[in-house]
């Protein structure tokens, strides 16, 4: 007898679905699995064998085969066991009275027949959604990311027999109730503004930097909070969306490093270490394509603590989704594209020992040794990063001083005003969120700079030896500055104070 | 063009040979016309100095007249000209001191070797803030004199880039026009062979090896009227110009530091021995009886004016400005780089800014 049960297969955030089509057929028990199976599929045969009679069924002596449609694409991952198992029940007629046609299994099954979560259940049922499929059984322990998903039903399963039960009508399992998202009230925060002692200049920068989603560059020697500051950064952006909390845990979802929570609420903060490659960073993988770093680290912070330590590939590598927002990683099976819009905060020494420009260290770096420590980052990417400070080293009194430190949540709600003012100017221009999403043509209409502005421009190019691409970045940070000001234009002061974030540009002399 | 003279003393300087050396074959005869024309004579003599194998080169480079001709036309495609020693162009006071090079190579306006000329030398390791002080030093005597310095990277560098804008400037190298030294200034020294002149005693495929620093650090110190030296360890290459410069009877002129800066420990012990102390261009000009007509007076507003005198009293970091002004930190930025740009203060690196007017 022949079975028809829906699942789904992954490939990128996309999802797409799969017939899991089993015929039984009397001759010489066999069991073949067609349909571009990898090893991780091929060996569901085994767990859906104990398991099966771990539940009490029977998993029958004779000729099985088992294909799994579209029959072109190449099916990954352990997503299917519960379907071929539910499968080879209907074909077996161990389900009397199940209708099992609108419904989509999902789930890896373990030898006891319990169900084990799978990695991408988040985007698998958005995609499902939208193809109009309306109910679905999951693993329990994906019962949380499944439930914030409204307009469909979800059943939660522990194990087969629960699944079993369900079908033939002995005990219901109850739908998933749909769940609140609640941003990130009551969340603790493990980092604050308030546990970073003096640092007045980086904390401005930070608050500008995020104000306006524009990229930071902390220089300083080590130890001086370069880290911490940048951990900070999280805590002081606008809480995510539902919608922008969803694009988010569908990237964790699919790289199955979504915790417990089901939904990612705090925004993300990624930290590669130097050592990472190309594809860690970019997404990629032999097999299944993955996201990498820059994905994970949409919507929130890619920290790349000690910039010039890193390949160099890897970092030009950044160039381009820095502009676009995605990633697409093109590979012989397909091209896949993730969403890699996230803030780059990088930090670095300012010189090999890292003493350069510190009061009470002597720096011990010739010139040459400076400029080429410098000159490992490329002046392409150093021209994607707007702001760039100096953080400075901090001395023993101030780290016990007693001083009050404004808390992330006061600088949050500054932040939160210039973003409101940006989303209320650029309500309807496509893909201009933030003051550094602005081209050419939204800058002539929102940053008018008065002659008295120009002035200052032509200066710092020709006092400060600025490079001439950096002029629209300058304007752009200016126009943050006047936003978090609260000025309807963009005044000498505020164009000064960009300049001064240009630091390392002179620097670089 | 050249006169038998000169095409001589090219001819003598052509060979690799050792500074010594060629002083002994140049006292061998009169002249090293004499020497060339009748070299036939002095071939013995000249070979026990230099050795057979050099000196039958010698000879056989005089025996072939076009050799030496094509030998200039290479230069002269190249942008290079010979002034030698008997040259009109040669500069009189380089002539005048012990060992004088015997032919100078230049590239670029060689005209600069006229007029007066006055040396700002300093070390590799020279603090931001005294770069910027010697651009200035620079920019503004340059009004008055042609700035000789070197090549390498700090104070050298600051001293022609303050006076690049002018033309008016030499950088006197320690290697042949065909290398490049350090390699960070191959702009700066493009830009000097374009507006001002580059020098070197060297022909063009010799390297730059440590030993020649020292023997290039005389001619800085012999073709100028006066040295500035802006920073220096103890034991430093400005160190050699200024004792070298004091020797052949020229002024020289030190910036002081304070107690244990190292990079300034130079600077002191000179001034202790010779040199004149010296914190602003008048101190400079004086000496050579020049009438300074001070820049216009720049105005600043009161906010300006308060940042830029409590940078007076010292460099400082900006919370240290924002207390000793009592202007908020935020607003520090905006008005030092409008002071930045006005040349009044620059930033030292890690948030510390000093005065520097």
């Amino acid at each position: 007898m022949l079975s028809k049960v829906t699942s789904f297969s992954l490939a990128g955030l996309e999802g797409i679905p799969v017939e899991v089509e089993t015929d039984i057929n009397n001759g010489l028990p066999a069991y073949d699995l067609v349909g571009l199976p990898d090893a991780a599929v091929k060996e569901s045969r085994e767990r859906v064998r104990s398991a099966l009679k771990n539940s009490g069924r029977k998993f029958p002596v004779q000729k099985i085969t088992v294909n799994l449609a579209p029959a072109d694409l190449k099916k990954e991952g352990s997503y299917f066991d519960l379907a071929i198992a539910v499968g080879i029940l209907k074909a077996t007629e161990q389900l009397p009275g199940a209708d099992i046609a609108e419904i989509v299994f999902l789930g890896e099954l373990a030898l006891s027949g319990a169900l084990r979560p799978v990695a991408g259940i988040l985007p698998l049922l958005i995609s499902a959604k939208a193809k109009g499929y309306k109910t679905f059984i999951v693993p329990a322990a994906n019962a949380k990311e499944a439930s914030y998903i409204a307009g469909i039903t979800t059943y939660a399963a522990e194990n087969l027999q629960q699944v079993i039960a369900h079908l033939t009508n002995e005990t219901r399992m109850s739908a998933l109730t749909v769940c609140e998202y609640t941003g990130t009230e009551g969340e603790p925060c493990r980092y604050d503004m308030a546990f970073v002692k003096g640092q007045p200049v980086a904390k401005r920068a930070l608050e500008i930097a995020v104000g306006g989603g524009h990229n930071l560059l902390l220089v300083g020697p080590p130890g001086t909070g370069k880290t911490m500051l940048a951990r900070c950064i999280p805590t002081i952006m606008p809480d995510m969306t539902f919608e922008e909390a969803l694009e988010v845990t569908k990237i964790h979802s699919v790289a199955g490093v979504l915790g417990g929570e089901g939904i990612v609420r705090v925004r993300p903060f990624r930290s590669p270490h130097h050592t990472a490659t190309t594809v860690s960073m970019c997404g990629g993988g032999n097999r299944i394509v993955k996201p990498g770093e820059i994905s994970l680290a949409h919507g929130g912070v890619l920290f790349l603590d000690e910039m010039p330590e890193y390949h160099r590939s890897t970092l030009e590598a950044l160039r381009q989704p820095l502009e676009d927002g995605v990633i697409t990683v093109t590979r012989s099976g397909g091209a896949y594209t993730f969403p890699a819009n996230f803030m780059l905060c990088a930090s670095m020494n300012p010189c090999p020992c890292g003493n350069y420009g510190s009061s009470d260290k002597i720096c011990t770096c010739t010139p040459a040794a400076i400029h080429k420590y410098r000159s490992r980052v490329s002046g392409p990417l150093l021209d994607r990063i707007d702001i760039q400070v100096e953080v400075d080293s901090v001395k023993y009194e101030d780290l016990v001083s007693e001083g009050r430190e404004e808390s992330s949540a006061d600088v949050k709600k500054r932040v939160e005003r210039v973003r409101a003012i940006q989303r209320q100017r650029f309500a309807g221009i496509e893909g201009v969120h933030t003051n550094a999403d602005m081209g050419e043509r939204e800058m002539r209409m929102f940053c008018a700079l008065s002659r008295e502005c120009e002035n200052i421009l032509k200066m710092s190019f020709e006092r400060l030896k600025l490079s001439a691409r950096a002029r629209s970045r300058l304007i752009k940070v200016a126009r943050t500055i006047a936003d978090l000001a609260g000025e309807e234009r963009i005044r000498p002061e505020h164009l000064l104070e960009a300049v001064s974030y240009r630091n390392y540009d002179s620097m670089n002399g | 063009m050249n006169t038998e003279e000169e095409r001589a003393e090219i001819w003598l300087d052509s060979f690799k040979i050792e500074y010594g050396k060629k002083m002994r074959l140049y006292e061998l005869a009169s002249s090293p016309r004499i020497l060339a024309e009748r070299f036939s004579c002095y071939y013995e003599k000249a070979a026990a100095i230099v050795g057979e194998k050099t000196a039958r080169k010698m000879a056989d480079a005089l025996r072939d007249s076009d050799d030496l001709a094509k030998l200039a036309e290479t230069y002269k495609r190249k942008g290079i000209t010979l002034v030698p020693y008997s040259s009109s162009l040669y500069p009189e006071d380089l002539r005048q001191i012990p060992e004088p090079p015997l032919v100078l190579y230049c590239k670029g306006d060689i005209n600069l070797l006229r007029g007066r000329k006055f040396a700002i030398v300093g070390s590799r390791r020279t603090a931001q803030p005294i770069m910027k002080i010697t651009e200035r030093f620079a920019e503004e005597l340059s009004k008055h004199f042609i700035i000789v310095s070197g090549m390498a990277e700090g104070g050298d560098t600051a001293a022609i880039q303050g006076a690049l804008p002018s033309g008016r400037v030499i950088s006197v190298l320690a290697y042949g026009f065909n290398y490049v030294y350090p390699e960070c200034n191959r702009r700066l020294l493009e830009r000097v062979a374009e507006k001002g002149l580059l020098i070197s005693e060297y022909p063009p495929d010799t390297e730059p090896r440590a030993y020649l620093f020292p023997e290039r650090n005389r001619i800085i110190a012999g073709i100028c009227d006066g040295v500035l030296v802006v920073s220096g360890g103890e034991k430093s290459g400005t160190r050699i110009t200024a004792d070298l410069a004091v020797q052949y009877g020229r002024d020289v002129f030190a910036f002081p530091y304070s107690v244990g800066t190292a990079s300034g420990a130079g600077c002191n012990a000179i001034i202790k021995e010779y040199a004149k102390l010296t914190d602003n261009l008048v101190d400079i000009t004086d000496a050579f009886g020049i009438n300074l007509t001070e820049t216009d007076e720049i105005s600043l507003t009161p906010a300006e004016r308060a940042v830029y005198e409590a940078l007076r009293e010292g460099e400082a970091h900006l919370m240290e400005i924002s207390e000793r002004t009592g202007l908020k930190v935020h607003e520090l930025p905006a008005i030092l780089t409008l002071l930045e740009m006005k040349n009044m203060v620059v930033s030292c690196g890690g948030n510390k800014y000093a005065a520097i007017r």
